[in-house]
């Protein structure tokens, strides 16, 4: 039997248990409910739907922050879960090699994910075209960023999942490296003028900013009053690299770490 | 032929802590070994090593003439092991759980849910075998563990207290399960329990701080301490009365 062959194995029978998570369908209920608060509460709190489609478009984009959730909690117990629930004393003993259990989790995982953010999508696709008629083209830009993103946030969780001994030190580590801490060094680099394409949360923004950029996004909303600094739209091209780097280099040494990592 | 299970020169360190010192022992064919010793004797430690969940500080450990660090999955292709108390996916049926781990085997179709049904009725999980493990108390999980270690019919058992958590009736069920699977199986097998392993072994090996102080035949070891627990008691230092 080839390592393909049981990498198929390991990535059903892990999809098998996203699917039977309640997680998952609380997630997509809060997918749905946040997209109909959008819908709602724009046109109730502002003059009518704004006039600029990509404004809309940008607004109903919830990817970065489904993507984050979703990879954060179906993959924060990944690798740290085998170990602290002791599952690993069977699933180890089995001639698989661990590599091929971690890229199976994440593929399963990225599966997952992707659910949801296809819901996402099929939802912003259906508003805009029901309030506008029409879809831009930049939805499937946004959409691809969206993907990229979900895979590199996905490696950054596998490396906590890895690296921590429990499964909710991991998840937590992981949702407060990516909300809290990148996005505060974030601001800070933006509002002193630094560069900052390498920040997650940059290129999280990236996603909803290929429709038009900060200000087509901040004037379609009615403006944001006098900022005393420029924000600098994140660059796409420097945003893609970012995200294949994070996805990359994590995922790399998630696979380092749980291939070195023992089960006493 | 190789020996099913060598360990030569075993050493393996937590930190500063030696929990195997130079340990050496060869489990021959068709045998059924016990491993003794106290809390802490490096009984776990041993067989996680063969097990390939630990690596060792030094020594090597082979299964079948394999080194299980160097070729991990050509040696656990030999093997079926329970180590400490066996824990599962709770989302997951028993069916589904061997279904999982024989598949990863390269066991498919019909031959594995005919020796699915087979090891469930050996370890009579018959009427659970559809029910989430989510469910399970560690009694049915230890049952759930051995029908793991037999479904590929391995040539090698590597048992770390199968009988921990079963009931009196689970402790004679899993006795006889073992014992028939002792008849042409090599079972390597620790325990605190004489009386079990005596009915399961004909040969021991005792361990104490890591070390081996006996391996030889229960005969043996009863004719010359004239009970094999006065040969443990002697030989790891206990107080005897």
């Amino acid at each position: 039997m080839t390592e393909f062959e049981k990498l198929r194995v390991v990535i059903g029978y892990e999809f098998l248990k996203h699917i039977r998570r309640k997680r998952l369908y609380i997630i997509l209920a809060l997918t749905l409910l946040a997209e109909l608060a959008v819908l709602i509460l724009v046109p109730v709190l502002g003059d009518g739907f704004p006039d600029n489609i990509m404004v809309m478009a940008a607004i109903l984009s919830i990817g970065p922050s489904l993507a984050t959730i979703g990879a954060i909690f179906f993959a924060g117990d990944a690798i740290a879960g085998e170990f602290e629930s002791k599952t690993g004393f069977i699933l180890f003993t089995n001639p698989v090699r661990r590599t091929t259990l971690v890229i199976g989790k994440y593929i399963a995982c990225y599966g997952s994910v992707l659910m949801l953010i296809v819901l996402g999508y099929l939802i912003v696709a259906i508003s805009l075209l029901a309030i506008y008629g029409s879809i831009p083209i930049e939805t499937g830009g946004s959409f691809g960023l969206c993907l990229l993103y979900t895979g590199a946030v996905l490696s950054v969780t596998f490396f906590f999942s890895a690296v921590m001994k429990g499964s909710m030190s991991a998840t937590v580590i992981t949702l407060v490296f990516i909300m809290v801490i990148s996005g505060i060094i974030d601001s800070v680099l933006m509002m002193t003028g630094q560069p900052h394409w390498f920040m997650l949360s940059t290129n999280g923004d990236s996603i909803a900013t290929i429709y038009g950029g900060y200000e087509t996004f901040m004037g379609g909303m009615g403006g944001m009053g006098d900022i005393p600094f420029d924000f600098e739209d994140p660059s796409i091209s420097l945003s893609v690299l970012s995200m294949s780097l994070y996805l990359a280099a994590c995922f790399v040494a998630s696979l380092f770490i749980s291939n070195r990592r023992q089960l006493a | 032929m190789s020996e099913p299970i060598v360990i030569e020169n075993l050493t393996k360190y937590y930190n500063k802590f030696l929990a195997l010192n130079n340990l050496s022992l060869t489990v021959p064919a068709n045998e059924n070994v016990g491993l003794l010793g106290p809390n802490g004797a490096g009984k776990s430690t041993t067989l996680k090593i063969l097990c390939g969940l630990l690596r060792a500080s030094s020594g090597t450990a082979y299964i079948d003439g394999v080194d299980v660090s160097t070729k991990p999955e050509k040696a656990l292709a030999k093997i079926g092991a329970i180590v400490e108390t066996p824990e599962f996916y709770s989302f997951l049926t028993p069916e589904e759980t061997l279904g999982y781990l024989g598949r990863l085997r390269g066991m498919d179709g019909d031959h594995l849910k005919s020796r699915i049904k087979e090891v469930i009725k050996q370890v009579r999980l018959e009427e659970w075998s559809k029910v989430k493990i989510e469910k399970f108390s560690r009694g049915m999980k230890q049952r759930l563990g051995l029908a793991q270690t037999l479904l590929h019919d391995p040539p090698v058992l590597i048992l770390d207290e199968p009988g921990l958590g079963l009931d009196p009736r689970g402790v004679v069920e899993f006795r006889a399960i073992i014992e028939k699977a002792g008849q042409e199986k090599t079972i390597f097998f620790a325990s605190h329990q004489l009386t079990e392993v005596t009915q399961i072994c004909k040969q021991v090996a005792i361990i104490d701080h890591g070390r081996l102080l006996a391996f030889d035949s229960i005969a043996t070891l009863k004719k010359k301490y004239k009970s094999l627990e006065r040969a443990y008691l002697e030989l790891t230092e206990a107080p005897l009365d």
